[in-house]
Parts: structure tokens; sequence; C-alpha cells
């Protein structure tokens, strides 16, 4: 029999990080080539944001099979820290100053990620839900509150606008890249041992709380990055912004995405922020259409678009070589995209 | 180590090559209460090093209750259990598969949606030592952990001759094989004592004969001691050496497999009394 034609390991990140820097390089280009509009511009932020939102829930939602219900919190909580910091260190070298607002921001909701998680991952299913829907709630209700430093309702403004194409497409490769590696890692297969079987992956020796509260950390991190960029995309925070709703929003993009694949939080978001925003002339049916498509995905593909598959280049030029292409299961394409 | 020969006295039945060594498990006077029902009372075994031991009952006899108690899904009510001499009180399931207890379920558990491999590599978690960040960064402690644990994994396949199926889904095997991947799984926690609970169930009379033959051959390769929870009495009687017979809880026979075999009140158990005319 012959032997399969398979891309060295080398290789495929060789092809990985060439598509991650056509994205990165191209986009920027496209961004500042005077192409495209001011609010096309904006969405294409937005959509790099919300991607990077899908895909740090989907590690709680799909990995590690959880349903929380406060993704808003945590970006909250790592966009007004990020604009906070940022605020104070204007006169900072840019460079230096953008890591750190980033750095810092994640790591900010990550210890809210393990203050909520130690108590809410004792419970499952609806019960984790409402906890951390309550605890979104209260991010968004002490931000009011805390006007001294947030500036609460008013909004938060005058915040250095740093976030640029490259930065928040940088932040989503990155995001993908740290996601990826962890999943397929042992510290990943233990996360997803937890979503198969709690009892069997705890007689595997695993230990559950760490284990989860570890996924909900790296979940908040990468939603804080996610609400700094906001925050440097926006250039003013207002705490209606964090709301029961947005939370609702990430979710929905994770759900039809499919639970547990990158690829699909990534067009489903994608999908989901350009669409609003392109049928600007039927904005009144907007929600209808929003929900039509959501029921339509749900009876046809109840597992999401892309279910837990993820899209591989390397696997596609695999598969082409070896001819098995149209042969088993269809079409493949960009795994940075 | 130098440990002292234990006396065994109306506990166990350990054999004679174990004879010289710490038993593998022990348990003192174990029981547990749900509520007003005590569901498992007085329960004594001593197993050996290298010893097959059956625990065989009529249904609802408590026979997974053990199984639970010994791994601490549940929490004893009195007495005590020594894995390798070492009290278990207070340590987790997690904790305790690490001090060399795994198992099967009677209800398969496998982790479904993943690979036939990953299932193992997850039993082999702790085989591996690489860190988070040297995982997400990729450095070279990562590939090592993961070739060793890889071809470590593609080796326990061997046992059963399932390297084939390495990338299928562990929820798409045919039963027989979930049964054998759980076993496998558990093997890859490199446990000291293996428990498993009815693995025989729903398999074939060959299959039933090769499973016995492999069980004794895991045992021989691995020098590990096996608890197993069984019905099929061809299976029991074929490789146990010793068998200890739960109803209602309680320990009401133990010995070989002949001792049990025509032990009047274990033949009550099964059959209920024959009545005086």
């Amino acid at each position: 029999m012959k032997k399969r034609f398979q891309l060295s390991t080398p290789t495929k990140y060789a092809i990985n990080a060439f598509l991650a820097a056509v994205l990165l390089v191209g986009g920027t280009m496209l961004y500042n080539s005077g192409l495209l509009n001011r609010a096309s511009k904006a969405v294409l932020i937005q959509c790099g944001i919300y991607s990077i939102l899908a895909v740090s829930l989907n590690i709680c939602t799909g990995y590690l099979g959880q349903l929380p219900l406060g993704h808003a919190g945590f970006m909250a909580v790592g966009a007004y820290v990020g604009a906070i910091f940022w605020k104070a260190t204007v006169s900072w070298p840019a460079g230096l100053t953008i890591l750190l607002g980033l750095l810092i921001a994640g790591l900010a909701a990550a210890v809210f990620g393990i203050i909520i998680g130690i108590p809410a991952l004792r419970l499952k299913g609806d019960y984790l839900a409402i906890i951390t829907l309550g605890f979104g709630e209260i991010i968004r209700i002490a931000i009011i509150n805390l006007d001294g430093i947030t500036g609460g309702t008013p909004g938060l403004l005058n915040v250095p606008k740093y976030s640029t194409f490259l930065l928040t497409f940088a932040c989503l490769v990155a995001t993908i890249f740290i996601t990826h590696n962890v999943v397929h890692s042992r510290h990943g297969r233990a996360i997803l041992s937890i979503r198969g079987n709690e009892i069997a992956s705890e007689s595997c020796g695993i230990n559950l709380t760490y284990y989860k509260v570890f996924a909900f950390a790296l979940s908040a991190f990468l939603a804080g990055v996610a609400g700094a960029v906001y925050a440097g995309f926006q250039g003013s925070l207002f705490p209606k912004s964090f709301d029961f709703m947005a939370s609702i929003n990430i979710l929905v993009m994770v759900v039809l995405g499919g639970m547990g694949s990158m690829t699909g939080s990534v067009i489903a978001a994608t999908v989901l922020t350009a669409l609003p925003s392109l049928m600007q002339a039927l904005s009144s049916y907007r929600m209808v259409i929003y929900s039509l498509l959501l029921i339509v995905v749900m009876i046809f593909k109840p597992s999401g678009l892309m279910g837990t598959k993820d899209i591989s280049v390397s696997r596609f030029i695999e598969k082409l070589v070896n001819g098995e292409l149209f042969k088993s299961r269809k079409k493949e394409g960009q795994e940075h995209e | 180590m130098s440990e002292k020969l234990r006396p065994l006295g109306p506990k166990g039945f350990v054999p004679e090559r174990d004879l010289d060594k710490i038993p593998v498990l022990e348990t003192h006077h174990l029981g547990i209460d749900f509520g007003g029902l005590t569901a498992v009372n007085e329960f004594e075994i001593t197993i050996g090093r290298t010893e097959i031991t059956g625990l065989i009952g009529p249904n609802g006899a408590g026979k997974t209750t053990v199984f639970n108690l010994l791994t601490n899904v549940y929490k004893p009510t009195r007495g005590n259990i020594l894995l390798d001499g070492v009290s278990t009180a207070g340590k987790s399931t997690a904790q305790l598969c690490r001090m060399g207890i795994a198992r099967t379920f009677q209800n398969i558990r496998l982790f479904k949606d993943m690979s036939v491999i990953d299932n193992i590599l997850v039993g082999l978690h702790h085989e591996m030592d690489y860190t988070l960040p040297e995982a997400i960064l990729r450095l070279p402690r990562y590939w090592r952990g993961e070739k060793i644990a890889r071809n470590r994994a593609m080796e326990l396949l061997g046992i059963f001759h399932m390297q084939d199926l390495a990338e299928t889904p562990a929820g798409s095997l045919p039963y027989g094989a979930q049964r054998r991947l759980e076993i496998l799984r558990a093997l890859a926690t490199n446990p000291s004592i293996l428990l498993l609970d009815e693995p025989a169930a729903g398999m074939n009379p060959s299959e039933t004969a090769e499973l016995m033959e492999n069980i004794r051959r895991i045992r021989d390769t691995f020098q590990i001691a096996v608890l197993l929870i069984e019905h099929d009495m061809s299976l029991v009687m074929g490789i146990c050496e010793g068998i200890a017979v739960l109803n209602f809880g309680q320990i009401i026979a133990k010995g070989t497999p002949e001792e049990i075999r025509s032990n009047p009140t274990v033949i009550e158990a099964y059959l209920g009394k024959q009545q005086e005319v």
C-alpha cells in the first residue's frame, strides 16, 4: 500500500506562520489603503475583537462543557483595567505601554476568573449559568458605582486609541495559537475529558477543580485582553456596553459556530458582527433575521456550523496530494481567518 | 523495604507468592450508610500484590458500592482502607489514582468524542511532566513528553490489538472494544491494583474467554493485582485465585473457587433456601 503523504510538523508551522503573516500584513495594507471607509474599518476591528471573545468563551463552553453567562464581565474588567492603565501611562513609549496594558488587563480578568471560578465551578449546568450571570451584573454595577475610578455611567473618556488592525488581529492570532496549543496538550486533554465524563476523568487522576478553574481563568484572561483591545479601539467606555446582552451575544456566536470549534467561533463572530451593519437598510428586521438564522442553524445543524471540527490548511494540502479531497468529507480552508 | 509478614487470619486468602510482601489492598471494618440504609458493612478483604480476586454476589448486594468506597467516590462511614499499607482516608479520587488504584465502570464511561488514543493519553496525564508554558510555546520538553506518551499509548493498545483504531472516536467503537479501551485507560495510569466492574458484561463466550486470557496476561506483564466484579461464573471461577461473596452488603463467604462453589451459604444466597419437605 502506498504510504499516505504527510507534512512534517515544522512545515505545518511554517504554513500557519505564513498564513498569519499574510493576514496581518495584507490586512494592514488593505486597512491603510484607503479602499475602506470608516464604517467598514470599524466593523473589521469589531470582528476581530468579537472573534477573540468567542474563541475565549469557547474554552469554557466548548472544551470544558460548562455554560457561563458572564463573559462580558471579564471583558469589562479587562477593558477598564487596560484603559485606566493606558490613560495613566500615555507618556510611556507606546509599544511598552500597549503590551503591558494588554497583559495587565488579561491578568486582572484572570484573577476575577479564579475568584468567581472556585465557588461557581462547584455547581453545574443552570446553577453555574445563574451564578456567572449574577457575577457579570455585579461587575457592571460595581463599575457604575466606582465612578471615581471608572467614570461611572457618563463613561470613561479619552482612552488612548492604541488598537490598530495589526494589534487587534495579532491578539486574535495569539489567542488562537494559545488556545490551540493548550487544547492539544495534556492540559487540554484533561479539560476535554472533564466535558466527556467527570467521574471517569477524576478516576484517571485528573484534578477536576484545578482544571476547571484553569480553563475558566484562561478564558477570562483572553476575554480581558479582548476587553483592552476594545477599550483602545473605542476610546471611551460605558458600563452599558457590558450588560447581560453582551454576554448572550458572545454565547450565541459560540453556539452558532459550533461548541468546540475555534474556526466556527471566528466565522460566527465575523458573520454576526458584520451582518447587522450590512443590513442597515433592513435595520427594523435585523433581530428577526438574526433569530431566524439561529433557528435555521439549530434545526439543521444543532451542533453549530462547524460542530467540533477545526479547519487546517496543512490537512487540506495533505488531502489534496493524497487525492482524498472529494472522497471523504468536504472542503477545508484556512486556520487563521 | 523490609516488611513483616502479615498474619492473615480469617480475612484473606493471599496466594503463596505474595505472602511475604505487604498486601496491595487491605480494608478494616469498612462500611457505609446511606441515610438509614446500611449499604456495606464490615467489609474486610486483603489482596496480595499479584492476586486476581473476584467479588461476586446477587444484584444489589453492594459490589459497585465497594468499588466506589475503595476509590473514595463515596466516603466510608466506618472503617479504613490501606493501599500499599498507606491509609487512603481524606484523599480525593484523583489522588488515589496517583497512589495506584485504577478502575473501570459498570456502565462504560469513556470520553466518547475523544479519539481512542486521546482516551489513553488522559490516563497517561501524570506520565508527562511538561508544564503549561512549555505546552503553549511548544518547547522540546513538550514534544519529548508527547512522543513518549504516544508510544506508550500505542504499546498499551497493542495488548488488545487495537493500534489501527487509535484515531477512531471512542464513542463509535463496538461495545466490546469500548470495554477493552476502558481497561487500557485504567492501565495507563500505572496502577498497582486494577478494579474491573463487570468487564465481561455483554460479551459472547468466545470474547469472554479471550478477555480472561488477557486479564491474566495483564497481571503477569504488569505484576499488578486485579479485583473484579463479574456475574459470568466461567470467568470468575476460571481466573480468580480468591473470591469474596457479598450479600446485603456483608461478606458471606471467602475462599478459593472450589470452596465457594461448594459453600452452602453462597448457594442459598444465589438460589434461595431449599424447602424442607
